[in-house]
């Protein structure tokens, strides 16, 4: 029964298994519908075409995660810290003009040649490990105010280097995440209260001052990245034209809040167009007749083709889907013996519930424009392999949950 | 459940971890909830108004045709050649992909001469001099779709055998407005084109031929000015969609029955949706309201009666002349026949003329004297000069005069050979022979003396009453919008400073007097049926399209009668006996109308047009008659201005018509015998 050397293995935590099979087979369906609509996409060869990509992906991802499960998790987490400064450093790489590759004005890629390895996708992962490893101390070092800052100091680095590749979304959802993390470990209330509070009044002094501040107020940041701020906030940008502008002036700031707009308001049709049972697999018009961009509605909107061709009862089915995911994710926290273990798993669900909710929030307009791709679903080789990895790693906790 | 039992094990954290977890996904149920299912009907809306666009139908027009059912006014179908840009955006975008590649090699060698020049490599500020403005790009865009239609174009005209110009701002104006229809390269194609075309382009090239319906006169200006004309007018009628994105050529009529009877003729409007794409290409098509042609216009017109006017006016008068006919069933007032002479191209409006036509149609139609826009039998007010003896005549002989007494006409002292009368101090001509004339003599000789003097005598009320049963100085309302009233003495009129040479005046058709050709067709064929006034009738019945359709034609009413002038059989029957020795007796003026076989009853006039200072100008001469004397059927009124005189200008252009309304009878008995037999 018990054999030496090795911990004793539990099965796999089969429904979540099962869920991530309905996910990827999902993810399969629309990526094809998405991306197999005009007729250039129909000419290229099979190994070129974008579904047979993510099937690879997922295979590669399953395979990864499979050979992570071998290996107990507290071994991984004993060389977290040195995943954790590797990550640092392709972070650090990224921002250096020639090896991070500009695109659509944001450098957050690694060009490999047949792979685009984002940086920022694997420093959620090592910072969860990491964190948690380092969370894991008895609680009582964990009420001293260094540690706090050290917690907030493994979650600030990462934060600031996604941040300036910029990729907003990316560094956004790091934060839930740690926070959570350092609720479950521990931390004091009154040390994360202060915390909260203090970080919700920088926010709403940054976005009163992006909404409101005349120019010279205003705090520098990417055109691109406050506009998709004015636009999530309904805000005119006409009002931020200059006294004595003339109408055509006027009307190009219209023409531009139009066409910054664009994307969201496609996706909104798309999404509300879809109805109660959606249009069918691949009779969405939205995307065939390219309304909703090429570009983007095979990652970042790939909800809204859903949505479109599955209707309400789609969403239902893949918002089900996420919560069987993180449901079962939460009770492999529960089931863990130890705090390391604990803190992985809820890491790990918090992450993956703050891309869901903002992908698909961004998709009905409640959260504005930020890029984070849907796990499992959206198009990317670095989203789906790490989102695999992540839920291997709750698999491998739930696994060597016993190891003693 | 799954979790909660797990999370009974005290763990608080994972219990408020689990809860908002639960919060955010309900979150998200309820923002999906309120747009795939509340406001999902909005959203679908929003899609269709980016993702289509509605066209507007025409539908087909109706005929007119006449009373046997022959086609006066048609539509023929017009072929014109047109790209259909939703076929051609990939070579729009093979052509741009080229001119973006020689742009990007032209842009290279910029920047290597500009690099040889300083001897050292550019900046990258530098650099960004040369690149692509956003305006370069648009234009290389619009330089490769002008590039491939006008190869297109090109190619066509060479295998068609005939030089198409390509005009590339009309080509750019329609490609940023109205992408989803088609690009008209050469309109209305002959027979020859379209072989040509459809033998050596069958397959996808992006132009194909396009169905246009145009209205088509095939009897030329026949009845030009019943007909009308009609006038380019795209609007949705009441009831209709008022918004569409497009709308296709579509028209309206202008004048005469066109106009009158528009809304049946031009049926109703259908509609068409067009599914686009993000960049403005058609998708798809849906007709989702199919057009319902409009009904074809019966009109009580006779064209052979038709045709034997126009033709009569030409051939005695000339293409110029300017002259009316009307043709009436004195039965039940059909007109039979309403012709105009000058007679306008009734293709100046919808096109089809060459440019020298159109030239000499406008110098025509802007020619003051001729004015051959104008229907001379309803729409202009002549002085009807000896024809309204008549009714002087029948007021006269109602307030008693005695048709056999004989009058003394005197001779004029000036003229030898003529008579004349005088009221007062005035003298007024005659150019009938001083002598005895009774009733018969007086009407066949027109003499002005007799009929002024028994005019006096009746006294004007009693002619003022009489023209006011005629309903003379009353419009038709006719439906063609192409008429005035004319003007008669009212009764109030009379009595207000009208002296006894006003009803001398009036008596012989001059003065304040002034008619219509179709108003005195009224009279004539009251006249002739005995005393009823009937309205008269253009238009006998309105009846679907398609003979199969299950819609009953609509008849409209036939032999309405306006009014009873309620004078006796006597007096009637003594008017039509002086009225037939007009024109057979030696001495009737309106000899030259006879036909033999048919026994004609007229009257002939000549009416002096005088200008402001009261100085002969002009003279307009009529013949006003009906036919057979023994059972009247048809009345004919002919006009024409600038006459000698009514016998002579007049009287043959009636000669004629009658001739065909013989030859019409004669055939049609034949035509019965032989199917009885």
């Amino acid at each position: 029964m018990f054999s030496t050397g090795t911990t004793p293995r539990e099965s796999f935590d089969r429904l979540q298994i099962a869920a991530l099979v309905g996910l990827m087979l999902i993810g399969t369906a629309f990526v094809f519908s998405a991306t197999m609509v005009s007729d250039v996409a129909a000419t290229l060869p099979w190994y070129q075409q974008a579904w047979v990509r993510q099937i690879f992906w997922y295979a590669l991802g399953f395979g990864a995660a499979g050979a992570l499960c071998v290996v107990d998790y507290h071994t991984l987490a004993r060389w977290s810290l040195v995943g954790y400064w590797a990550v640092i450093l392709c972070l650090v790489a990224v921002l250096i003009p020639h090896i991070g590759s500009m695109r659509f004005g944001a450098r957050r890629w690694i060009d490999l040649g047949f792979f685009q390895f984002q940086p920022s996708e694997f420093a959620k992962l090592a910072f969860i490990l990491a964190g948690a490893d380092f969370l894991s101390m008895p609680p009582d070092e964990l009420k001293r105010p260094l540690n706090f800052w050290k917690a907030i100091g493994l979650m600030m680095l990462p934060f600031v280097l996604i941040l300036k590749e910029p990729d907003l979304g990316s560094a956004l959802v790091l934060l839930p995440t740690g926070l959570v993390m350092m609720l479950v470990a521990g931390t004091p209330r009154r040390y994360l209260v202060k915390l909260i509070v203090g970080v919700g009044l920088l926010a709403s002094v940054f976005v009163a001052d992006i909404l409101f501040a005349p120019a010279k107020w205003q705090i520098p940041m990417e055109t691109y990245q406050r506009n998709r701020l004015l636009i999530y906030f309904g805000r005119d940008y006409t009002h931020f034209a200059l006294p004595n502008a003339t109408p055509a002036e006027l009307q190009r700031l219209r023409q531009r809040q139009l066409d910054d707009a664009y994307n969201v308001r496609q996706a909104l049709i798309s999404v509300g167009s879809g109805g109660l049972v959606g249009k069918g697999w691949r009779q969405g018009t939205q995307n065939a007749l390219g309304y909703l961009p090429r570009a983007v509605a095979h990652n970042d909107f790939i909800f809204s083709v859903i949505a479109e061709e599955e209707g309400f009862v789609g969403s239902v089915v893949v918002i089900t889907l996420y919560a069987v995911v993180l449901f079962t994710g939460l009770r492999i926290a529960g089931q863990t013996r130890d705090r390391l273990g604990k803190l992985v798993a809820v890491g790990v669900v918090t992450l993956i519930f703050s891309h869901v909710f903002i992908n698909i929030g961004m998709n009905i307009r409640i959260m504005p424009v930020t890029g984070v791709p849907l796990p499992l679903l959206s198009y990317g080789g670095s989203s789906v392999l790490c989102s695999l990895i992540a839920v291997g790693l709750m698999q491998n906790i739930h696994i060597h949950r016993k190891g003693y | 459940m799954l979790v909660v039992d797990e999370l009974k094990k005290n763990e608080p954290h994972l219990r408020l971890v689990a809860v908002g977890l639960a919060v955010g996904l309900c979150i998200l149920l309820a923002g999906l909830w309120w747009v795939q299912v509340v406001s999902s009907r909005e959203y679908q809306s929003h899609l269709e108004t980016q993702a289509y666009r509605t066209i507007r139908l025409p539908a087909v027009r109706g005929k007119i045709l006449d009373r046997e059912g022959r086609v006066l006014a048609e539509n023929q179908p017009r072929y014109n050649l047109s790209l259909y840009l939703d076929d051609l955006h990939q070579p729009f975008d093979k052509a741009y992909g080229e001119l973006l590649k020689a742009a990007r090699a032209m842009q290279k060698q910029n920047i290597a001469s500009a690099e040889k020049r300083l001897g050292r490599s550019l900046s990258k500020a530098e650099r960004k001099q040369f690149a692509f403005k956003p305006e370069q790009l648009q234009a290389l865009r619009e330089a490769s779709r002008v590039r491939v239609a006008n190869g297109i174009v090109a190619q066509v005209s060479q295998k068609i055998g005939q030089p198409l110009t390509f005009n590339p701002v009309l080509f750019n104006r329609h490609y940023a407005t109205r992408l989803a229809l088609p690009f008209p390269v050469l309109k209305n194609l002959d027979v020859a084109q379209i072989a040509r075309f459809q033998e050596n382009f069958s397959g996808s090239l992006g132009a194909d031929l396009e169905l246009q319906s145009v209205r088509s006169y095939p009897l030329g200006d026949t009845a030009a000015h019943l007909l009308g004309y009609l006038q380019h007018d795209d609007r949705s009628d009441e009831g209709e969609e008022s918004f569409f994105n497009y709308r296709l050529p579509d028209f309206r009529g202008a004048v005469g029955v066109e106009y009158g009877f528009d809304d049946e003729l031009r049926g109703r409007a259908g509609a068409e949706s067009l599914l686009v794409n993000s960049q403005g290409y058609r998708q798809s098509e849906n007709i989702w309201s199919q057009p319902e042609p409009g009904q074809n216009v019966v009109l009580t017109v006779d064209l052979d009666l038709q045709r034997a006017a126009e033709a009569s006016i030409a051939k005695h008068h000339g293409v110029d002349a300017r002259a009316a006919v009307v043709v009436m069933d004195v039965r039940n007032g059909d007109v039979l026949a309403m012709a105009s002479s000058p007679t306008v191209n009734p293709f100046f409006f919808t096109g089809g003329l060459s440019p020298q036509d159109m030239q000499r149609e406008a110098a025509r139609r802007a020619d003051v004297k001729l004015r051959p826009e104008i229907n001379r039998a309803t729409q202009e007010n002549y002085a009807p000069g000896s024809i309204f003896k008549v009714i002087i005549g029948l007021a006269a002989l109602e307030a008693g005069l005695n048709p056999e007494k004989f009058y003394d006409v005197q001779a004029d002292p000036t003229r030898s050979g003529k008579g004349c009368v005088y009221i007062g101090r005035r003298k007024i001509d005659d150019t009938a022979p001083p002598g005895e004339y009774n009733f018969k003599r007086a009407l066949e000789r027109s003499s002005n003396s007799y009929f002024i003097q028994t005019g006096l005598q009746a006294g004007a009320d009693r002619i003022v009453a009489l023209i006011e049963k005629f309903h003379l100085g009353e419009k038709f309302d006719l439906p063609t919008r192409q008429e005035t009233g004319g003007n008669v003495p009212t009764p109030e009129r009379i009595h207000e400073g009208w002296s006894a040479g006003d009803t001398a005046n009036m008596c012989i058709g001059q003065g304040e007097v002034s008619v219509t050709p179709l108003q005195m067709a009224v009279v004539y064929s009251t006249i002739a049926n005995g005393g009823t006034v009937f309205w008269p009738r253009l238009v006998s019945r309105i009846e679907p399209q398609d003979p199969t359709s299950r819609e009953v034609a609509t008849n409209l009413p036939s032999a309405l009668v306006r009014d009873r002038i309620g004078v006796s059989a006597r007096s009637i029957k003594v008017l039509h006996n002086a009225m037939l020795a007009e024109t057979e007796d030696e001495e009737g003026t309106g000899k030259a109308a006879v036909v033999p076989g048919l026994r004609i009853c007229g009257k002939t006039g000549t009416a002096q047009v005088t200008d402001e200072r009261n100085r002969v100008v002009d003279h307009t001469t009529w013949f006003a008659s009906f036919a057979p004397f023994e059972k009247p059927h048809y009345a004919v009124v002919v006009m024409v201005e600038g006459g000698t005189s009514g016998g002579g200008s007049c009287a043959p252009v009636a000669h004629d018509i009658y001739e065909t309304i013989l030859e019409k009878e004669k055939s049609g008995t034949r035509k019965l015998l032989a199917a009885a037999n």
